[in-house]
């Protein structure tokens, strides 16, 4: 029995008074919700039949409503739709990264002020030249403003250094909301948005280059992307069997790399159009698991000494998959190029967000704009400051080069770094993607983008279902607590120092 | 850890941030001049209107259907009472699990981390409900309320007073300070680049806040500007023009406090991040 003496019971009072406040709304607004949806998620609960109007009496349901959603042809689609946009993370991770490489530069230092002067006269010189000459051959205003924005964020850079940069890069994530979406809807307009205006001209300059290729060319084309995609899947391949051999990743790290990279040639195998792509695809896939479990049971068990690698191995081959996938696409692409131009329109620009297959990629493209320059940006410009200067010291004197520098000292000592941001961005891509559906394409065209979380809100505020959307949100809930175990389990011992 | 460099790579990098910087500006230089267009102006290749038309701004408070000035109002209302509310009680949550020592404060703390990792989506049903029941659906007080207390407001508040030096509490209490004197003159006042930190993330936070006024709010009156604008674009989105006046306009409040507040901001996202 726990011993309370009166002084005890003065400070947790005082205690207990300053959290009231707090406490009291937590309660009301958390805890006992959270225990509400959770019993909601076994009854029927539906706004039809119980509102203020009509008060019929609450059913329990039991496991009906997990069993509806488990056997629901629509849920595999929208976990996919989900899973789909997340592809997007690896990319927004690099191009944060490479944006605070590249603002890590010491742009003000006192030897370099000479150097200073003279590029800020040469950049006001050239873009002065410029505009005179383009102004004098009668050039449109447009190619005038273009050249206007760059000399005039180039001019502001070298005066002002890394802070407006930073401001620039950090502007669209920050105001991101319903008021950039709707911008961004505007210029993914197919009609008279922007981007098209852009677009099509450039595609009607291909149009007849692209016709009168021959098919013989075309599947050349396409063969070659396909040898691409196997030899870039087979050096993946072979530097993680490398870093696992020399003991700098897990097994376990291996394994996930090794699935996250076959992804992409298992799918040769259903969606590419040669018909020796897919027998390549599941080759390459047979022999690495085949070289796998040969050194299992050889008993060559490689001790990893620690698992840093693992975000590392997660973020890289994310980075390869996508790319593996582009190598697929081209490959269909080129395939069918001749056909696709020679047909009344040529080559057209694609709808993006009206277009079943291009809702997803602009939503993805819009993300990257906005990612690049979000928190994980500054996140990363801390953990480089944070990096000593020994480490390059003594990679100087080994002679290493420029590259060699990042992949042995800078990206290895950001690892803790990479792994919050990646543990952060899976759990937010999971619960993600619903206002820019609500705002932008409203979970279509034909569900192509509606992700779960928008799927709970159609199904419980639109169609009023509540008890089944509590069982959607609980079952989404579970997966974003396996993240955190994961987590838990692999994250403490090196993001928490 | 910086990297001095020569001139040539100093030139050449800045060409690639200047690059990088012109893909992120363009897409809102594109939103300012399409505002000042006319309608008839809106796809055409140039993006320089013809004429600059000013009155754009204007006609968008006056549009039947878009009660525009009225939703700013509302947004800015409701953003600032969240705030004022969630800063308060979160201060002295925090300052009660950080400056007082009670047995069973470490529990307490770690269950409100436990709660911060709930996907929102889970609360949003039953606190819809709860709503009915208090009578303040369709009402901006039924915005305010559940948003008002948060946990990560707590977690940020008390990483920072953490780090403030105990001494002050021993000195504060040789003077005879009462603990809600030593809050109020002593620990908030130094507490103050995480307050700080916590008013923009919140305000803005809630500035763009869409799912729960989405749910909430029935009456065109008492909209917000994210489902205001929302219920612009399809009712009236052909108005391209006007629609980017409107746009333009509620992107300004961010950009204000973005332009004014950036030294904390940056300060605030590392300390939360570095340590959660």
């Amino acid at each position: 029995m726990l011993k309370l003496t009166r002084r005890d019971v003065r400070e947790i009072s005082t205690g207990i008074l300053f959290l009231l406040p707090n406490i009291l709304g937590f309660l009301a607004f958390t805890t006992i919700p959270l225990a509400i949806s959770l019993f909601m998620a076994f009854t029927d609960w539906n706004l039809e039949m119980h509102n203020m109007f009509q008060n019929q009496e609450l059913r329990s349901v039991g496991f009906a409503n997990f069993k509806k959603l488990f056997t629901d042809p629509d849920f595999p689609t929208f976990l996919g739709n989900t899973l789909f946009l997340m592809l997007g993370i690896p990319f927004g991770i690099a191009g944060s990264l490479f944006a605070a490489l590249l603002l890590n530069n010491d742009f003000r230092c006192s030897r370099m002020k000479r150097v200073y002067g003279i590029v800020v006269l040469t950049v006001v010189l050239i873009v002065a030249c410029g505009m005179l000459i383009l102004a004098g051959a009668g050039s449109t205003a447009m190619t005038l403003l273009i050249c206007g924005i760059v000399g005039t964020i180039l001019v502001l850079g070298s005066v002002g250094g890394q802070t407006v940069y930073r401001t620039l890069f950090y502007f669209p994530s920050f105001t991101a909301g319903v008021a950039t979406y709707i911008l961004w809807k505007k210029l993914y307009s197919p009609e008279n948005g922007p981007i098209n205006n852009v677009l099509q001209p450039i595609l009607d300059h291909i149009t007849p280059v692209a016709a009168s290729m021959s098919p013989a060319t075309a599947h050349v084309i396409s063969s070659a992307f396909l040898i691409v995609m196997g030899l870039l899947y087979a050096y993946a391949v072979s530097r993680v069997i490398v870093s696992w051999k020399n003991g700098e990743t897990g097994t376990l790290s291996y394994v996930i790399a090794l699935v996250v990279l076959s992804i992409p040639m298992l799918c040769s195998h259903l969606w590419c159009s040669l018909p020796w792509g897919g027998a390549l695809g599941l080759s390459l896939v047979t022999l690495a698991v085949l070289f796998t479990l040969l050194m299992f049971l050889t008993r060559r068990e490689y001790k990893c000494v620690y698992d840093y690698g693992m975000s590392n191995a997660i973020v890289l081959d994310g980075i390869v998959m996508v790319g593996l996938f582009i190598c697929l696409g081209l490959s269909n692409v080129f395939l069918a190029l001749p056909e696709m131009a020679g047909g009344t329109d040529g080559l057209t620009a694609p709808k993006w967000l009206s277009d079943y297959y291009w809702a997803k990629p602009s939503l993805m493209i819009m993300g990257f704009w906005a990612a690049i320059g979000s928190n994980n940006m500054l996140l990363y410009l801390a953990g480089l400051s944070g990096v000593s200067q020994e480490l390059y010291e003594a990679a100087d004197i080994d002679g290493a080069s420029p590259l060699q520098r990042f992949w042995n000292v800078t990206w290895p000592q950001l690892s803790n770094v990479t792994f919050f941001i990646l543990i952060m961005s899976i759990m937010g891509g999971l619960q993600g993607g619903f206002e820019t559906a609500r705002t932008m394409t409203k979970g279509g065209p034909a569900g192509a983008t509606t992700t779960l979380a928008y799927y709970i809100y159609s199904e419980g505020f639109e169609s009023g279902r509540l008890g089944y959307a509590s069982a959607v949100a609980w079952t989404l809930f579970v997966m974003v607590f396996c993240v955190t175990l994961f987590n838990w389990k692999f994250g403490n011992k090196y993001t928490n120092d | 850890m910086k990297l001095s460099l020569d001139g040539c790579k100093l030139l050449l990098i800045h060409v690639v941030l200047a690059l990088v910087a012109t893909a992120m500006v363009l897409p809102f230089t594109w939103m300012v001049l399409a505002s000042l267009k006319r309608l008839q102006e809106i796809g055409l290749d140039s993006w320089i209107p013809t004429v600059f038309q000013w009155e754009n701004y204007r006609d968008v408070f006056t549009m039947r259907g878009v009660q525009f000035g009225r939703w700013y109002w509302n947004s800015i209302l409701v953003a600032s009472w969240v705030t004022f509310l969630q800063v308060f009680t979160s201060s002295l949550a925090a300052f009660s699990f950080s400056r007082l020592k009670w047995k069973g404060r470490d529990l307490v703390f770690l269950l409100y981390l436990a709660t911060m990792m709930l996907p929102s989506l889970v609360m949003m049903i039953p606190n819809y409900q709860n709503m009915i029941y208090l009578g303040l659906v369709n009402t901006l007080q039924g915005l305010i309320l559940p948003s008002a207390f948060s946990a990560f407001g707590t977690f940020l508040i008390r990483q920072f007073m953490m780090n403030i030096p105990s001494s002050l509490d021993e000195a504060a209490e040789i003077d005879g300070a009462s603990k809600w004197q030593l809050y109020w003159t002593v620990i908030l006042p130094l507490a103050r680049p995480a307050i700080v930190t916590l008013t923009i993330f919140t305000f803005i936070g809630n500035y763009n806040s869409m799912f729960w006024p989405l749910v909430m709010i029935k009456s065109p009156e008492l909209y917000t500007l994210p489902i205001g604008m929302l219920a612009f674009d399809s009712s009236q989105g052909q108005q391209t023009n006007l629609l980017m006046a409107a746009v333009t306009m509620s992107i300004i409040p961010m950009i204000l406090i973005f332009l004014f507040m950036q030294k904390q901001l940056v300060k605030g996202i590392m300390l939360g991040g570095v340590k959660g």
